[in-house]
C-alpha cells in the first residue's frame, strides 16, 4: 500500500479513518471494484471473479448536502447517508454497485441510485424475507443469477474451484475475526470496542487477503498485551449499522467496555462459516439466508426462541449490560426492539434503549443517558 | 387565478356505490364478530397477499387489521390505541397502522375484554395471523410482535416484488414456484388450523370469480378517463376497503356527462403515498378550485390478468397472477427505456387520465409509500417538464403532525401552478 508501512491496528485505524484509500489505490491500478450494501452480498462471487468488495458505509457526522433533492427525510438515514456521499462522488472510483433487496429502504434506493446515479454495473438481488426451504431454494437461485450477472458484465467466468477459494478465504476472515472476538472475553478485553470497529470497517474496505494478513497481525498484536482486570461494566451492543466509533468511544470513554455485538457491522455475518458440503451455490444461499440473524428475515418462534443467542453472547463474553442502537425510521428493528429489550431484562440484563438519526448522533443527550445506565449496572452489581 | 374561492369546504357528489360502503364496511365487521361468537374460525389479514381466495376456500373470515386502522383514524378514534403502543415501548415513527392495531391488541389483552368504545365494536380476537413480504416489512413483522400479547398462530409468506431491471422470462419459473410453495404452506397451515382439507375445485371457481370482479372494476375505472370524471378520489379510497364497484353507476354519470363537479377546470393525479384518512374531507379543498382527481396510484386496481385456458392448478395459477401483476409496471417501464416502476405507473396515469397536476401524500409513519415519491417527481420533470407535483404532508394515522392552514396555504400555491400551466398548455 502506498500510504503507510504500518500494520495492525495502526493500519486498521488509518483504514478505518481513510475509508476508501485502499480501493481507490486499487481502482487506479486498474483493478474493478464493486460496492454494496447490507450484509447479505455474498462477497464470495465478487472474489472469486478477481473484483474487489467494497461496503458502501455512510457519513457520521457529515452534514447531507444533496440528498434531499433524491431522498425523502423519513427516510432510512443510514441510506439518505449513503446515497449523500455517492452524490458527491465519494464512490465515483467503484465499477458498480448491488442491493439487496432486504428491507423497503434498501428494496427503493435500488431504483434510486440507479436512475440518478448511474453507475456502470447495478445489480438488485432479492433476499426472501421467509427462511421456508423453499426460500433456500429460490435464494440459491437470486445467487446464481447475481453471478451470471457479474460474470457477463465484467467478461469474466468463476469455476466451481475459484468459487471454493474464494470461499475458502472468506471462511478464514471469518475464522480470525471469531478468534479476535474470543479476545474479548477476556476482564479486560485485550482489544477494546473502538478498537474493534476499526478492524470491521477496514475489512469492509479492502480485498479479502489483505484483510486477512491485517486480522492475523492484529490478533498478535493484541495477545501480547496484558492489562489488569478493572471492574468496568461489560456491554453487549445489539442493533444494525455501527460502522463509526462515536456511540462505542463514548461508551468506553464512560467508563465501561464493549465486548461484544450483534450488528450487522459486527459479528453477524462471521460467526458462521459458509458450508462448501453441498456445493458452493447451494452453500452460499444457506450459509447468508440461515446464518445472518437480522430483522429482515422472518424466523418462527416465541422471543425466546428467536434470540436466545443473546443470551449465549451475554454468558459467553460476561455481558453486564446491554445497548440496543436502532436507527430512525426503520420498522424492522422498530417492531423487534420492544420484544428484544423485554426478553434481555427477563434474563436480569439492565437495557439501554437508543434511538438515533445516525447522521448527527445526540452525543451530549446520550452522554447523560449513558452514565446513568452505566451507574444502575454498577449498583445492581453491588446487590 | 381569477375564480372565486369558498373558503368552507364541502361534500361532494359521490357515487352510489361509494354511498352504500359505510354500511358495508360496518356489516362486514358485525359479520366478524359473529362468526367468532358462532365458533367459526378468524384470521387477522394482510390485505392483497394473494392468499384471499384460498383463506375463503376454507371458510376461514377474514379481518384486515390495516383496513381498521384506517377506520379508526377516519372516525379520529385511533389516539387510545397508538399512545398504547408507544407505552408498550414502540416508536412514534413506526407504521401507523402498526401502531393502531398493536395498541389494540395489547388493550385487549389489558383489559381482558374488547377495548371499550372501539369503532364499528371492534375487530374480533383472531385464531390465526395472515402476513406476507408484498408491499411493505411491517406486514409480515407486525403479527409476530403481536406475541407479546396472544399466542396465536402465524403463517408468513413471501410474495415477491423482482427487482425493476431484472429479466422477468429468465426469472419467472423459479419466482412463480417458490411463491406456489409459499402458498401451499399456507395451505397446510390452514388445513392443520381448521382441521379440514381444501377443496381445490372450489378455489379455483374462487379465483376465477375474483379475476371477473376485478375486471368489472378496472373497466369500472376506466370510466374515470372520460370528462367530466365521474369519480372522486374519495369515492376510490372507500371503495376499495370492500373491493365494492357497480359498472353502471359511474357508466350512467359518464353517459349523462355528470361529473364529480360541474364545471371541472383541472384533472388532478392522487401519487404514490397513502390517503389521510384522519382528514379525508381536505380532499375537498381542491374542489373548491374545480379540480378533480381523476386517477390514482395508491391502492391501485390489480392490473389485468389472463387466466390461460389449460389452468388446472389454483395454487400454481395465483403464484402466477402474483408474478405477473407484481412485474407489470417494470415491464413497462423496460419498455419505456428504463423508467422506474414507481415512476411508470405515474406516467401512464398522467397520459391516459389527461393529468394537470400531481398530489403525493408524504406519509411520516408509512416509509413504503413515501420513498420514492421524489424519484417519481424527478421523472416527471423530465418526462412531463412544467407538471407540478405537490407534496402534502401529514400522515395516514397520526395528527401531530398535520396542520390543516398548512395544507390549504400548499394547495393554493399548488392550484396556481396548475392554472399556468394548464394555461401554457394550451
Amino acid at each position: 500500500m502506498a500510504k503507510t508501512a504500518e500494520q495492525g491496528l495502526a493500519l486498521a485505524q488509518e483504514l478505518y479513518e481513510h475509508r476508501g484509500m485502499r480501493a481507490k489505490e486499487l481502482a487506479a491500478q486498474g483493478r474493478s471494484v464493486v460496492g454494496y450494501l447490507c450484509c447479505y452480498i455474498p462477497v464470495e462471487l465478487l472474489t472469486a471473479l478477481d473484483l474487489v468488495p467494497y461496503r458502501i458505509q455512510g457519513g457520521v457526522g457529515k452534514p447531507l448536502k444533496q440528498v434531499d433533492q433524491y431522498l425523502e427525510t423519513i427516510m432510512c438515514p443510514y441510506v439518505r447517508s449513503c446515497f449523500d456521499l455517492a452524490l458527491g462522488g465519494e464512490y465515483d472510483f467503484l465499477s458498480g454497485v448491488i442491493i439487496p433487496h432486504t428491507c423497503d429502504a434498501m428494496h427503493r434506493v435500488y431504483d434510486i441510485w440507479k436512475y440518478h446515479l448511474k453507475p456502470p454495473y447495478s445489480h438488485c438481488i432479492t433476499i426472501p424475507h421467509m427462511t421456508h426451504q423453499a426460500s433456500f431454494e429460490y435464494f440459491q437461485k437470486e445467487v446464481e443469477d447475481l453471478r451470471e450477472s457479474l460474470e457477463r458484465f465484467f467478461g469474466r467466468s468463476a469455476s466451481e474451484e475459484d468459487l471454493a477459494a474464494a470461499i475458502g478465504l472468506h471462511n478464514r476472515s471469518r475464522a480470525l475475526l471469531r478468534e479476535l472476538y474470543e479476545l474479548r472475553k477476556a476482564e479486560p478485553p485485550l482489544i477494546s470496542g473502538v478498537e474493534m470497529t476499526w478492524v470491521l470497517v477496514a475489512g469492509m474496505t479492502i480485498p479479502v487477503e489483505e484483510f486477512n494478513d491485517l486480522l492475523k497481525d492484529v490478533i498478535a498484536e493484541v495477545r501480547s498485551r496484558s492489562p489488569g482486570a478493572d471492574g468496568r461494566p461489560r456491554l453487549l451492543v445489539v442493533g444494525s449499522e455501527v460502522d463509526d466509533v462515536a456511540l462505542i468511544r463514548l461508551v468506553e470513554d464512560s467508563g465501561a467496555r464493549v465486548v461484544m455485538d450483534d450488528l450487522c457491522t459486527g459479528s453477524r455475518s462471521f460467526l458462521k462459516d459458509v458450508d462448501l458440503a453441498e456445493g458452493a451455490l447451494s452453500g452460499l444461499a444457506a450459509g447468508y439466508l440461515g446464518g445472518i440473524t437480522c430483522p429482515c428475515t422472518y424466523r418462527p418462534g416465541k422471543v425466546a426462541q428467536r434470540f436466545s443467542y443473546l443470551e449465549d453472547y451475554a454468558r459467553d463474553w460476561g455481558v453486564e449490560g446491554v445497548l440496543v442502537y436502532t436507527i430512525r425510521f426503520c420498522d424492522t428493528y422498530q417492531l423487534d426492539g420492544p420484544e428484544i429489550k423485554g426478553y434481555l431484562e427477563g434474563l436480569g440484563l439492565p437495557v439501554l434503549y437508543l434511538e438515533d438519526d445516525y447522521i448527527m448522533p445526540a452525543l451530549a443527550q446520550w452522554k447523560t443517558r449513558i452514565e446513568a445506565f452505566l451507574e444502575t449496572i454498577e449498583a445492581r452489581k453491588q446487590e | 387565478m381569477t375564480q372565486e374561492v369558498r373558503q368552507k369546504t364541502s361534500s361532494r357528489k359521490s357515487t352510489e356505490s361509494a354511498g352504500k360502503i359505510r354500511a358495508i364496511v360496518k356489516r362486514m365487521y358485525q359479520q366478524a364478530q359473529q362468526a367468532k361468537e358462532e365458533k367459526r374460525k378468524v384470521a387477522y389479514c394482510m390485505v392483497m397477499c394473494n392468499h384471499e381466495e384460498i383463506v375463503e376456500a376454507m371458510d376461514i373470515v377474514q379481518v384486515y387489521p390495516e383496513n381498521y386502522a384506517g377506520l379508526c383514524a377516519v372516525k379520529r378514534q385511533a389516539e387510545p390505541y397508538m399512545e398504547k403502543a408507544r407505552a408498550e415501548g414502540y416508536s412514534d415513527l413506526l407504521c401507523g397502522y402498526s401502531q393502531v392495531g398493536i395498541g389494540f391488541d395489547a388493550l385487549r389483552r389489558e383489559l381482558g375484554d374488547m377495548p371499550p368504545d372501539a369503532p364499528d365494536g371492534g375487530m374480533p380476537e383472531p385464531d390465526m395471523l395472515l402476513g406476507c413480504s408484498m408491499g411493505c416489512d411491517p406486514r409480515w413483522k407486525w403479527f409476530q410482535a403481536l406475541g407479546r400479547y396472544k399466542d396465536t398462530p402465524i403463517y408468513n409468506m413471501d410474495v415477491l416484488m423482482p427487482p425493476s431491471d431484472a429479466n422477468m422470462d429468465a426469472i419467472e419459473k423459479h419466482s412463480v414456484r417458490y411463491m406456489a410453495e409459499e402458498l401451499r404452506g399456507l395451505i397446510a397451515f390452514l388445513e392443520e388450523q381448521t382441521g379440514k382439507k381444501m377443496d381445490y375445485d372450489r378455489l379455483m371457481a374462487i379465483v376465477r370469480q375474483v379475476e371477473e370482479t376485478r375486471w368489472w372494476w378496472r373497466e369500472a375505472y376506466k370510466l374515470r378517463k372520460a370528462i367530466p370524471c365521474p369519480m372522486s378520489t374519495q369515492d376510490h379510497f372507500v371503495l376499495f376497503v370492500p373491493h365494492h364497484m357497480l359498472l353502471t353507476d359511474p357508466m350512467t354519470l359518464v353517459d349523462n356527462k355528470i361529473g364529480v363537479i360541474e364545471d371541472e377546470k383541472y384533472r388532478l393525479l392522487w401519487g404514490v403515498g397513502l390517503p389521510p384518512w384522519h382528514s379525508m374531507y381536505i380532499l375537498d379543498y381542491f374542489l373548491d378550485y374545480g379540480a378533480v382527481f381523476a386517477a390514482e396510484t395508491a391502492y391501485m386496481v390489480p392490473d389485468p390478468f389472463e387466466i390461460p385456458p389449460d389452468a388446472t392448478d389454483p395454487v400454481e395459477l395465483i403464484a402466477l397472477r402474483a408474478f405477473e401483476r407484481n412485474t407489470y409496471l417494470q415491464r413497462q417501464g423496460q419498455k419505456a427505456g428504463g423508467i422506474p416502476p414507481l415512476a411508470q405507473a405515474h406516467l401512464e396515469r398522467i397520459r391516459d387520465y389527461s393529468i394537470d397536476g400531481v398530489v403525493m401524500h408524504i406519509t411520516r409513519s408509512c416509509r413504503a409509500a413515501t420513498m420514492g415519491q421524489t424519484l417519481v417527481r424527478n421523472v416527471i420533470r423530465d418526462r412531463y417538464p412544467g407538471l407540478p407535483v405537490m407534496f402534502m404532508e401529514s400522515d395516514i394515522i397520526d395528527l401531530q403532525t398535520y396542520s390543516e392552514a398548512e395544507t390549504k396555504n400548499l394547495i393554493d400555491t399548488f392550484m396556481e401552478m396548475v392554472d399556468a400551466y394548464k394555461r401554457s398548455a394550451a
